[in-house]
């Protein structure tokens, strides 16, 4: 995964979290594990941790613990009502910013 | 040290539990946590209950890597102050400065802009 991506990624990571909770409840592990099959390998465990950590704080997010036959109870996220709306916020500012560079790039408009 | 940790923290009881919990941890990781630790020190928490639960967060990360075997790098990433600055921004406001420092740098630019305003 090349600094740029990474870089870029950075910025998107919230959204692309919400996102993968729209689909479907996931606990971090899953998350991350899903986004290094999708490429994104520099993603650090600990940094969509800190990330859902945030999510939660801001009620984006419902958590239900789950027993783990190893270990504390995992907690596995899913988006709520409010979640959802801010995901649609993202996906607004996803399209503005989009657009606006397939312009640039065709010729800067 | 503990002494000063726990008054900045304002939980002693809920500390000393971290602190117990990091001790059951395999010695890798914990080696790990307590480089974290130390430099977690050096941002200003938000407030007492964001203080302590920072450690119990990062507690939870930590268990959780142990028990799913996760290697501490795939944890961490290969920029682990990336990491650990990401992870303490929730429980800051300020990041490294005090919240009342960062009230005075906006007292200050609101100073300057409303005498920018009314031409002094």
């Amino acid at each position: 995964m090349g600094k740029q991506t990474t870089e870029m990624l950075k910025g998107t990571l919230e959204g692309v979290v919400l996102a993968i909770l729209a689909g479907r409840p996931a606990y971090g592990y899953e998350i991350t594990a899903w986004l290094r099959d999708q490429g994104f390998s520099d993603i650090a465990e600990g940094t969509v941790y800190a990330l859902l950590v945030r999510v939660e704080k801001r009620g984006l997010v419902d958590v239900t613990k789950v027993p783990s036959e190893k270990g504390p109870p995992r907690k596995v996220y899913s988006l709520n009502d409010q979640g959802r709306e801010y995901l649609e916020e993202f996906w607004t500012a996803w399209r503005f910013l989009s657009e606006r560079l397939e312009q640039l790039r065709e010729g800067g408009r | 040290m503990i002494m000063i940790v726990s008054k900045l923290i304002g939980d002693k009881r809920r500390y000393r539990q971290y602190k117990a919990r990091i001790r059951r941890l395999p010695e890798d990781y914990r080696t790990a946590v307590e480089a974290i630790e130390r430099y977690l020190m050096h941002f200003v928490p938000a407030d007492n209950e964001s203080a302590i639960s920072e450690f119990e967060d990062l507690a939870e990360l930590f268990e959780r890597a142990a028990s799913d075997g996760t290697p501490i790098r795939e944890l961490v990433g290969d920029e682990p102050t990336e990491f650990v600055e990401e992870f303490a921004r929730n429980y800051t406001k300020g990041g490294y400065a005090p919240d009342k420092e960062r009230q005075r740098l906006l007292r200050g630019i609101e100073r300057a802009i409303e005498a920018e305003r009314t031409g002094r």
